[in-house]
């Protein structure tokens, strides 16, 4: 255990957890307001190849996030008009959802592979390296990533808006008593999880890895679905699980740098156990936090 | 005759007639051999994919008119065998399952296609119409590890392994052997990313390889391209495998790299099936034929030049570097004096030499 390891870490979890970050407040979002979206994964893989696909064409970073963010938005709102206009059954929606974000993704992207880019910039704003390593160095995503999180945090818990918003997802027939249109909120919630979502896979492809792979979130959308429960619903505690679950991440590589005597299988499920231990002992308490109305179609008042 | 069988008679006439002047023209549209061909990842890739696909364009260039069936990002798994089926219904009479997880699924249908021959790549699988063929990466690591030792300032070199199967761990071996035969206190750490192509924690894995102090960074993963980025960005040499396109991802900082020439074996064998001569074999093959050198990079100089391509020069003539004793970095000895590792032994590695930091399994 050097500090070179610490640092290593941590300037590494920052990176890799943004991502994870932006689609669990996007996901918070949607299920707030009483939708659960299991094709996440594919919203973030069409964030991704739209973002990198833009960017290779018009050689602007910034243009491929914009591109990103509207792309996850607009495939977002397929999914609100199938599961709030036309009450579908929201989680097999949602996988279907996440097969075509896979398949849509890979047709987007597949004249770009191999095509080299440069990436969002970082913003040289700290300027300090500790041990080689650029600390706090990074790109417009990842500054705003917790500014993100405090508020969405804002407008859940501090905006008539969220307090509607969270209204419909706990009982949507007391929403219409109190006046509020159930559907109208839940559309403007996916729209702005799925926002949130092409933001978080655009980061992976113009920030992280500099490059476009079929399928390459690798499961980061479920692990953010996981995340969500394990934040309670709540975007502050979002970004303790996606530090925790990036750190993780960073952890078990930079431990085999260093050369810890573990075996590498056992390392590689080390993010994965940790999630699985983490949800285990949260979530005794965890039912009654969850929005009572969460993933049941509401059809209308008698 | 009544009318209706006399106009249906000179149909038939015309018809047989028609198929008879058009014959030598179908015959000549037949293609001489049908070729199938699975990736299972993008062409596109800088890396192992790109190599095949080069390999493949050169033997369908070698052999006009060859008709040529290509299947991109096929999965390790049953699906494989599915894509495969499809091509054989297709016409293919050969198949090159190029992945090494392709490796059963294609015995599969070997078994069921007597009359179709299959080359796997990477594997150890032999039957009649089954034949497999590599590179010899092992040996060929060796003139790598020369280069980065020569050019390593602070003595970690990093290398990222995919798939810690016996003949990735026994690439890491050669190249901290050949690192050592020019820098007694280089060290390699090694870090497992757990698939043959996760971008993203490929990235982090280079990234914490250079945390670690490594100032030379190297893989054996399918696409170099993530890892030579990183290490570009952070202003640290690589040295890449797989494809001798990838050093345009580094113009700074790239060292060499090694490549695969997959296009002479693979004419010969397209060429074996239409001839009716082929024979299942074990192939393996390094440096000078089914693989090369690719060009050094600009900041190398030219007595490091000469002593790699020295190196190069006799492993290409036969030198071996698992020759004993080898002592592993437990301190045990696995290879005993006057022994030495032939080809047949690559996929036993489970261990790594002295020098490289990592755990095996």
């Amino acid at each position: 255990m050097n500090s070179a390891l610490f640092v290593g870490v941590a300037t590494s979890s920052i990176a890799s957890g943004t991502s994870l970050l932006y689609a669990t407040i996007g996901e918070i979002v949607g299920e707030r307001a009483g939708v659960v979206n299991l094709g996440l994964e594919g919203i973030m893989l069409i964030g991704a190849a739209t973002g990198f696909a833009a960017t290779a064409l018009t050689g602007d970073a910034y243009l491929g996030l914009a591109a990103a963010a509207v792309a996850g938005t607009a495939v977002n709102l397929v999914f609100a008009y199938l599961v709030v206009g036309r009450n579908a059954n929201q989680l097999a929606t949602g996988l279907a959802l996440m097969f075509f974000g896979l398949g849509l993704s890979a047709l987007i992207g597949r004249p770009f592979i191999g095509t080299l880019i440069a990436g969002l910039p970082k913003l040289h704003l700290f300027g300090h390296t500790i041990m080689g390593n650029p600390i706090l160095d990074y790109d417009v995503v990842v500054y705003l990533a917790v500014p993100t999180a405090v508020l969405v945090w804002w407008l859940l818990f501090r905006t008539r808006w969220g307090l509607n918003l969270r209204a419909v997802g706990e009982s949507p027939v007391a929403a219409v008593a109190a006046g509020v249109h159930p559907g109208r909120i839940q559309y403007q919630a996916l729209c702005l999880a799925g926002l949130l979502g092409g933001i978080a896979g655009a980061h992976l492809s113009l920030a992280v890895t500099l490059t476009w792979a079929e399928g390459m979130t690798a499961g980061r959308g479920f692990i953010a679905i996981a995340l969500v429960i394990f934040a309670k619903w709540n975007p502050l505690w979002a970004i303790a699980g996606a530090l925790l679950f990036g750190g993780a991440e960073s952890l078990q590589l930079e431990l085999q740098a260093a050369g810890a005597d573990v075996s590498p299988f056992v390392m590689n499920m080390v993010p994965y156990l940790l999630t699985l231990a983490v949800l285990i002992a949260w979530g005794w308490r965890r039912q009654a936090a969850a929005p009572a109305a969460l993933g049941r179609n509401f059809v209308g008042v008698e | 005759m009544t009318r209706k069988e006399l106009l249906l008679t000179a149909m038939l006439a015309a018809l047989v007639a028609l198929i008879a002047a058009a014959s030598p023209l179908l015959a000549q549209q037949k293609p001489p051999l049908t070729v199938g061909a699975i990736f299972v990842g993008s062409v596109n890739d800088y890396g192992y994919n790109r190599s095949m696909k080069d390999g493949l364009d050169e033997m369908q260039r070698g052999i006009p008119g060859l008709k040529l069936l290509e299947a991109e990002n096929v999965p390790e798994t049953a699906e494989s065998e599915r894509v495969m089926e499809g091509m054989i219904q297709q016409g293919a009479k050969l198949i090159f399952a190029t992945s090494f997880g392709h490796q059963q699924f294609a015995f599969n249908l070997a078994k069921t296609h007597p009359d179709v021959y299959f080359e796997h790549a990477g594997g150890w699988m032999m039957s009649h119409n089954f034949g497999n063929f590599f590179g010899a990466t092992q040996a060929a690591w060796y003139p790598m590890g020369v280069a980065a030792g020569k050019m390593t300032k602070s003595n970690t070199l990093g290398f990222v392994v995919g798939v810690p199967i016996g003949y990735a761990l026994g690439n890491v071996n050669a190249f901290e052997m050949g690192a050592r035969s020019v820098n007694p206190k280089a060290v390699t750490r090694v870090v497992v990313t757990g698939g043959w192509s996760d971008k993203a924690k490929e990235a982090a894995a280079a990234g914490a390889l250079i945390d670690q102090g490594a100032d030379v960074v190297t893989m054996h993963v399918d696409s170099p391209a993530t890892i030579i980025q990183t290490a570009e960005n952070r202003g640290v040499s690589s040295i890449g495998f797989q494809s001798l396109t990838a050093a345009q991802l580094a113009p700074k900082h790239w060292i060499t790299g090694l490549g695969f020439t997959w296009g002479p074996f693979m004419t010969g064998i397209a060429k074996s099936v239409i001839a009716g001569t082929f024979k299942p074999a074990f192939v393996r093959e390094g440096l000078g034929q089914m693989m090369a050198i690719a060009p050094f990079g600009p900041g190398v100089p030219a007595d490091v030049r000469a002593l790699v391509n020295a190196s190069a020069d006799k492993v290409e003539k036969g030198f071996n570097p698992f020759t004993g004793p080898v002592t592993d970095n437990a301190g045990v000895v696995r290879i005993a004096a006057g022994q030495s590792w032939g080809g047949d032994k690559m996929g036993n590695f489970d261990w790594y030499v002295e020098g490289v930091i990592g755990k095996a399994k």
